[in-house]
């Protein structure tokens, strides 16, 4: 019995995917399609990045909530950088990371220096970038051709480098978003797993007291995981904004929450039962191939978000129900 | 007359002839895609109000007519969302797709994949920049026209007017383009205020603007607000400034909310100009039936609008949409895109 629940722990999650893609390819013969795979895999990229950025912060026992304004606001100062001041592609990137390493370190700054519970300060944070982000254009969403508050034309466009970083495809067939989030998945397990910085991370999560008493540099490394959340979240935004190909007001508003489930979700990969990075990349995989099966066989979209949901409590009652490291 | 009736006598012979060899359903026009399982996605970016909700069952109405399978895709005012999901309609395989708004930027090269790959796709509201795409709009020029011809046989010739306007949005720019030739054509038609926001909530915003304007302009006797948001906003600067009987309210568009602010005792808001949102929809689906029977159905289809005026409402006692698709021939039903061939729902 004791190893029948050690295995429902351990790969209860993967048994769902599985279980998940054969019942979608068995309705929907296209479901299983190369060119369907890569689909799930971009559409999952942005939200999987974000997942990765908050699965930094969970490590080391924050939690970062204003992920989903910070990719929305750097949606929007890339688009403005492109569009307003016709600013180039490579201005555009760097104004956009700029911005994530700057939420990072107010971010930090909140919880570390001020002392401010993680979750509020995040949320702080999350309203005033939401705020922040419709100053520039006066709410508007930004397009090429826009008409500038003086009346006149905006001069930029996205370029077509910018548009290639959100819509190509390696080789015909790889989305380059998948791509860029392939490889932060990799260096981010790598850094969590397997250095010493990301084990100190995951000592000062379970216990920071223990570690700052063992010499871990506690303030440094919340700095460091505020950092990685909000650069990841910009780099979110970048590809956002490459594929919409426009700085748009409303895209953006879901990636909070679908960005934190698969967090949330990773949990329960492998019985981690802990924030981990390949966690969180299978739980936004898990929710993409979720929606997009469900979307083929045409449900309506609350049917999906009540499914998201429930899939979401499923995998917290895995990790913290059957978990053995109950606390 | 005669003509029609003997075309009726015909059809129904031969759709007997036709239930005698194939059984087929009997009904006075058969769709030339009757039995063959195509199937259309409608992809949509707007989800939410009354207006998608009216467009969709229009589109709904009119596929059934056609015997056409029909897919919705809601994008939920996600223009990325939106993206995504004009992909998988693509990789899915459907005979024909429907775009409801969104945004050139965001569909154009999806838009010009799915043509390449053989299906056949008409817009709502979006240029799709590909001329075997059709756009489908409402005609914003009539729109304008009707509020104002409406304006001037209600006022005459020679008035002072508030007018609401943000520039860079294309129906509303469009709209612009109306009121600036009927100011060339009547100068007694005097412009003393133009203002306007998009910021949300609108008709709050509307309604602080128009308090100022009309305070300082207490000689204006027309507001023309060619977005119904604009005018609730209008209607709520005038009820507080007490002006109800002295300004009127010409706007565009309708719902059932602006109904009922229209008909409010002694409503300053006496007429508007709209088209059915489920007769675009029809209409849409009209125009994918063309591309998909071989048929061009040219790249603007627009749909005339009707005037709807404050005293109709009340003479037919119009309380909701629903009574006005029902009281209104000319709302519920329109003979854009209706060639013989054509069954409608």
């Amino acid at each position: 019995m004791t190893n029948f629940r050690d295995h429902a722990i351990k790969y209860g999650l993967l048994v769902l995917l599985a279980t998940m893609i054969v019942f979608f390819s068995i309705a929907q013969p296209a479901f299983l399609s190369m060119i369907n795979v890569f689909i799930i895999l971009q559409s999952v990229s942005i939200v999987a990045i974000l997942a990765l950025g908050v699965t930094a912060t969970l490590a080391v026992n924050g939690f970062d909530l204003s992920i989903g304004s910070t990719a929305a606001f750097s949606m929007m100062m890339a688009s403005y950088v492109m569009i307003v001041f016709d600013g180039g592609t490579t201005a555009a990137i760097l104004t956009a990371l700029g911005v994530g390493v700057l939420v990072g370190l107010v971010n930090g700054f909140m919880t570390v220096q001020m002392r401010v519970p993680d979750l509020l300060a995040t949320l702080g944070m999350m309203f005033l970038l939401l705020g922040l982000q419709l100053i520039p254009t006066q709410g508007r969403s930004i397009a090429a051709g826009m008409s500038l508050s003086g009346g006149e034309t905006a001069p930029g466009k996205f370029t077509e480098a910018f548009l290639f970083l959100g819509r190509a495809r390696l080789f015909d067939i790889i989305p380059v978003p998948v791509v860029i989030m392939l490889v932060l998945a990799v260096i981010t397990y790598l850094f969590l797993e397997r250095t010493r910085h990301g084990r100190v991370m995951y000592a000062i999560g379970s216990n920071e007291r223990a570690a700052h008493l063992a010499g871990a540099r506690v303030k440094f490394y919340r700095y460091v995981a505020y950092v990685m959340s909000g650069v990841y979240a910009s780099i979110g935004g970048i590809l956002l904004a490459a594929r919409i190909g426009r700085g748009d007001v409303s895209s953006g508003n879901s990636l909070l929450m679908d960005g934190v489930a698969a967090a949330l979700i990773g949990f329960a990969v492998l019985g981690a039962a802990r924030p981990n990075a390949q966690g969180s990349a299978i739980g936004a995989l898990l929710v993409g191939v979720l929606l997009n099966g469900l979307t083929m066989m045409n449900t309506p979209y609350y049917t999906q978000d009540f499914i998201k949901g429930l899939v979401l409590v499923a995998a917290l009652m895995f990790t913290f129900g059957l978990s053995k490291k109950r606390g | 007359m005669m003509k029609s009736t003997l075309k009726k006598l015909g059809l129904a012979v031969a759709s007997i002839a036709l239930m005698a060899t194939t059984g087929a359903q009997a009904e006075e026009v058969k769709s030339p895609f009757e039995g063959k399982g195509m199937k259309i996605a409608h992809v949509r970016y707007l989800s939410q109000g009354d207006f998608p909700e009216l467009y969709l069952s229009g589109v709904r109405a009119q596929a059934e007519a056609l015997g056409l399978e029909l897919d919705v895709y809601d994008a939920r005012q996600d223009a990325a969302i939106q993206r995504s999901q004009l992909e998988q309609a693509i990789m899915k395989g459907y005979d024909g797709i429907i775009l409801q708004h969104g945004f050139t930027d965001s569909l154009k090269d999806l838009a010009d994949m799915a043509v390449q790959n053989g299906i056949k796709v008409v817009a709502f509201d979006v240029n799709a920049d590909n001329p075997e795409i059709p756009q489908i709009n409402q005609d914003d020029h009539l729109i304008a026209r009707m509020s104002l011809e409406q304006a001037i046989k209600d006022n005459g010739n020679a008035w002072k007017a508030a007018y609401v306007y943000v520039p860079g949005i294309p129906p509303l720019d469009r709209r612009d383009e109306v009121f600036t030739e009927l100011k060339e054509k009547f100068p007694g038609i005097e412009e003393v205020a133009r203002f306007g926001t998009l910021n949300n909530p609108i008709p709050n915003q509307i309604a602080d603007q128009a308090a100022a304007v009309f305070r300082a302009n207490p000689d204006i006797t027309v507001a023309f607000s060619p977005y119904d948001e604009f005018a609730k906003g209008i209607k709520i600067a005038v009820d507080e400034a007490g002006l109800s009987s002295s300004v009127k309210i010409y706007s565009a568009d309708i719902s059932n909310s602006d109904i009922q602010a229209m008909r409010e005792p002694g409503s300053a808001w006496v007429a508007t100009t709209a088209t059915n949102p489920a007769i675009m929809g029809q209409v849409s689906v009209r125009a994918l039936a063309y591309l998909m029977n071989g048929e061009n159905p040219g790249s603007q289809v627009t749909v005339p609008p009707v005037l709807i005026t404050q005293e109709m409402l009340n003479a037919l006692d119009i309380k909701n949409m629903n009574d006005l698709v029902a009281k209104v021939a000319s709302f519920s039903t329109s003979d854009t895109l209706t060639p013989d061939w054509m069954p409608l729902p």
